[in-house]
């Protein structure tokens, strides 16, 4: 029996000479979920885009049902039933739900756009698939997570009978990633076929049947999940053995760095996003933050950092207030952050990496000397600190936005620690970046920890927190609710039932251990 | 370093070419109206194409203008850099002819102290002009471009106010000043040295071009590095990357918006003590007629690079300079030649915005149009 899809020697050389995808070979089977992991930059993207016929190989040849293709552009590929739901969405913001997604299509009578039918076809797609969305909302005021499923209803409206999700989960959360799996497994059963990126390798095993590993442009191998292990497929994409595992030496707690004391928060809008949270934070030590998002997390770590005025209470650092201070006051009481959302905190894409790396320094010496920036040493910290922090780039002039997601957060990471902080915050360090870039990430953290610096982790991913954290306390609703003060020595699920808020500590049990 | 170089050489190349192939498109098009419209097409249009140096006033005046254009593109391209789209140049401009003419005239110093005084007040001037604006976006959220218009406004009854009740010499019959004496006028640009005088007083008789012509490269020049090497330049080019980014790294936004406005009103208000002391010298009613918004036309061709504001400047004012002398000395009507001009101005602007509008073909093609990604690319102006 031919494949459904088979691509056949593909070679993909880009403009600027980077040869992305290097004879590479890749079929698909009718009804399928196949995953397709590999690092940042390892040429997936590029591959699905050949495949969309949003770009054209080098060389190379594309059958479907065993007949040579020619896409010229994702019209013909669209025409052919494929269907490509993109790393950044691309939806018209101004525009209701059902607008989007029949968006180039509309349903017409007598050329005029019939909107009644757009929201009910919409709704009757949405039906079919499990994909729940608002039809009649403007996409503007909706969540991540539903703007996906309009982006996979648009494709499937397009008639996409094979649809390619590229890293659809790297901006879900836990929950939103299993109602994700749920659409994809009851398109599967629809007669779809799924073509699944992402580098979490957890999702491999979940939810694909077959998976195919890519590196370095080249295709390593394909094979049945079964047959798989995580070890095994993270060997696989990064060339050499992994660890998945965090190792750390135990904890030499130091002296008090932080000292949070009944700090609160309240939005414009009047509602209580911390209320009298406080703890203490050591150096030499890991204090991670555990609850289910949108519990103060975010709030607490602004708070700390600068970008948001606490309503009540106060943070200090040696005696000093830094709460309702600039971000430049917090940052010179040696603070350092890695933001919870890289693209619109942590980087300015159309800036250089040199550019985005001196935010934090432009204006001490040695890069400043009398009334300019002296760009020569800029330009020298910038590759020093691209070789030691290992960002895949030919230089520190190009824009940010030319590296992969891995890379720009190393980019974060390589100016937040090389500012030697005596605190560093931590959000969702690893988000939605590879195997490689998050390993290197986890053990930077745990090594700055050991040399003595304090470490405040904010992570969505529960199983990060319990492994990294030497401390943990949890957030619920904005108030603390459990301190763990051994993190090595409590269960997933004994922190679960705090998170959701079924269990929860006394001010005296607490007292001692914050 | 000497790659940089090389780049930035290629570089320059390029938007030279750039453009000038817009430049290029835009006057075949101009002919092609011209042959509509006039009995003499070719002789109109030569009046157009070769007018501005075809005798020495048209060349100074190409020469004045671009002084002018090239100010207010600086200003303008300081201001859009960091994606504050301050309209405010008018009212920075009239503010600054307003002071300098009226140092010039009044006050009772020598030549070499009046005139920096002048220069320097209409700078401050400038600055402040710009100041309000800042202060009002950056700790009231004011929307800049309304009440940079609104300053316009109020900056022009200002000016008419001084001019008709206190400067005007009384019994005059129009709404004009004296001349400055010569102590308040900016002197030709060329020394009267023997060897070159015939040329000397051949400039001096019959074009207005100043030693602001010096000053102009100086401003290019301090505008470049101002944004390009120091850390005001550094916080500007961040704020406009970015400027969540900006005050997430540090950066005081208000303060960098503030000065941003009001840096960018320092080339304003030059700009208008060139109108006042080096062209005209005297102060007339509507003195930036036609001049306020050309600035931003100069910078949206130049990218927001001060190192591009001259090419851009010269070939901006080379067109609107022909466009004048084909007004006077042919058949085609003012209408029409503002409509070729109009053209032009669209087609060189256009060049910018078209890639813009190919991309939304393009995401529409695809079935996705790309309307979010357009309010984020690096330099929507407008
Ligand atoms: N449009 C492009 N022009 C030039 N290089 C590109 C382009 N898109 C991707 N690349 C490069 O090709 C390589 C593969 O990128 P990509 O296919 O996006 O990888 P992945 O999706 O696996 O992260 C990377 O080195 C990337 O920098
Ligand atoms: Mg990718």
């Amino acid at each position: 029996m031919t494949a459904l899809i088979e691509m056949r020697d593909i070679v993909k050389v880009y403009p600027n000479g980077v040869v992305a995808n290097d004879r590479v070979n890749f079929s698909i089977e009718r009804g399928e979920i196949h995953a397709l992991v590999g690092e940042n930059g390892a040429g997936k993207t590029t591959l699905m885009k050949i495949l969309y016929g949003m770009e054209q190989p080098t060389s190379g040849q594309i059958f479907l049902d065993g007949k040579a293709q020619h896409f010229r552009s994702s019209h013909d590929a669209i025409a052919a039933g494929i269907g490509m739901v993109h790393q950044n969405f691309m939806l018209v913001p101004s525009f209701t739900v059902a607008e989007n997604v029949v968006l180039g299509q509309e349903p017409t009578r007598r050329g005029f756009i019939e909107a009644k039918r757009a929201t009910e076809i919409t709704e009757q797609l949405a039906q079919q698939y499990g994909l729940r969305v608002e039809a009649d909302a403007i996409v503007d005021s909706i969540n991540v997570g539903m703007r996906q499923r309009v982006e996979i209803l648009k494709t499937l409206y397009r008639g996409a009978q094979i649809l390619i999700l590229d890293e659809p989960t790297a901006v879900l959360t836990p929950q939103e990633t299993q109602e994700l799996f749920n659409a994809v497994h009851a398109l599967v059963q629809q007669g779809k076929t799924v073509i699944f990126i992402t580098h979490k390798l957890r999702e491999v095993k979940e939810i694909s049947d077959r998976v195919s590993v890519m590196r370095g442009g080249k295709m390593m191998g394909t094979l049945p999940t079964v047959e798989a292990t995580r070890e095994g497929l993270a060997r696989m994409m990064v060339g050499r053995d992994v660890f998945l595992t965090v190792n750390k030496p135990p904890c030499k707690r130091g002296k008090r760095v932080m000292e949070v004391r009944d700090l609160s928060y309240i939005t414009e809008t009047g509602r209580t996003m911390l209320h009298k949270v406080s703890f203490n934070i050591y150096a030499g030590e890991i204090l991670g933050i555990a609850g289910v998002e949108g519990n103060g997390q975010t709030e607490l770590v602004e708070v700390l950092t600068g970008l948001r005025s606490a309503a009540s209470g106060e943070a200090r650092i040696g005696g000093k207030v830094v709460t309702n201070r600039t971000p430049r006051e917090v940052r010179m009481a040696s603070v350092a952050h890695i933001p919870e959302d890289r693209l619109t905190n942590g980087l300015a894409l159309t800036a250089s990496i040199d550019e985005n790396l001196i935010v934090d320094r432009y204006f001490l010496p040695p890069y400043r000397k009398g009334l300019v920036i002296d760009y020569k040493q800029v330009e020298s910290m910038g590759r020093e600190l691209i070789k030691k922090f290992d960002i895949r780039t030919p230089t520190g002039k190009l824009p940010v936005n030319s590296l992969s997601g891995g890379n720009m957060q190393k980019v974060i990471v390589a100016r937040e620690f090389s500012s030697s902080p005596e605190l560093l915050i931590a959000a969702q360090p690893t988000r939605g970046i590879d195997v490689g870039a998050t390993e290197f990430i986890r053990d930077q953290l745990v090594q700055k920890r050991t040399e003595g610096t304090a470490i405040l982790l904010v992570s969505a991913d529960l199983a990060e927190v319990m492994s990294l954290s030497d401390r943990i306390i949890v957030l619920y609703e904005g108030e603390i609710t459990g301190v763990f003060p051994d993190a090595s020595k409590v269960s997933e699920e004994e922190i679960g039932l705090y998170m959701l808020g079924l269990r929860r500590q006394t001010r005296e049990e607490m007292e001692a251990y914050l | 370093m000497s790659t940089i170089r090389k780049i930035l050489a290629i570089r320059a190349v390029r938007e030279f070419l750039r453009i000038f192939l817009a430049v290029f498109a835009a006057l075949v098009l101009g002919f092609l109206i011209t042959l509509a419209v006039s009995k003499q097409p070719i002789e109109a249009y030569k009046a157009f194409l070769l007018g501005p140096v075809s005798r020495f006033n048209r060349f100074g005046d190409w020469i004045e203008e671009s002084i002018t254009l090239i100010l207010l593109g600086l200003a303008v391209s300081l201001a859009f850099r960091a994606k504050q789209f301050s309209l405010g140049q008018d009212g920075q401009m009239l503010m600054g002819a307003l002071v300098s003419g009226s140092i010039a005239l009044f006050v009772p110093l020598p030549f070499l102290l009046r005139v920096p005084l002048a220069l320097l007040a209409a700078m401050l001037v400038g600055f402040i002009w710009g100041y309000i604006p800042g202060y009002l976006k950056a700790h009231l959220d004011a929307n800049e471009i309304v009440s940079t218009l609104m300053l316009n406004t109020i900056a022009l009854k200002i000016y008419d106010y001084f001019l008709i009740f206190w400067i005007k010499p009384p019994g005059a019959g129009y709404n004009a000043s004296d001349f400055f004496p010569v102590e308040g006028k900016l002197p030709t640009f060329l020394p009267a040295l023997p060897f070159i005088a015939d040329l000397q007083k051949r400039f001096a008789d019959h074009t207005n071009i100043t030693i602001m012509l010096y000053l102009m490269i100086i401003a290019i020049v301090v505008a470049f590095f101002l944004m390009f090497r120091t850390p005001f330049g550094y916080e500007l080019r961040t704020v406009g990357a970015n400027i969540k980014f900006a005050r997430y790294g540090g950066i005081d936004t208000k303060k960098t918006i503030i000065l941003v406005f009001a840096v960018s009103g320092i080339f304003a208000g030059l700009a208008g003590a060139h109108l006042a002391m080096g062209i005209h010298t005297k102060l007339i009613a509507n003195i930036t007629v036609g001049l306020g918004f050309e600035g931003i036309v100069v910078a949206i061709m130049a990218r927001n690079n001060p190192l591009f504001v001259p090419i851009a400047g010269l070939a901006y004012g080379y067109l609107r300079a022909g466009a004048d002398v084909m007004e006077r000395a042919s058949d085609v009507s003012r209408e029409m030649v503002l409509v070729i001009q109009a053209i032009i101005i669209l087609l060189v602007t256009a060049e910018r915005i078209l890639p813009m509008v190919q991309q939304v073909i393009t995401a529409r093609r695809q079935a996705a149009a790309g309307a979010a990604e357009m309010t984020e690319g690096e330099n929507n102006v407008v």
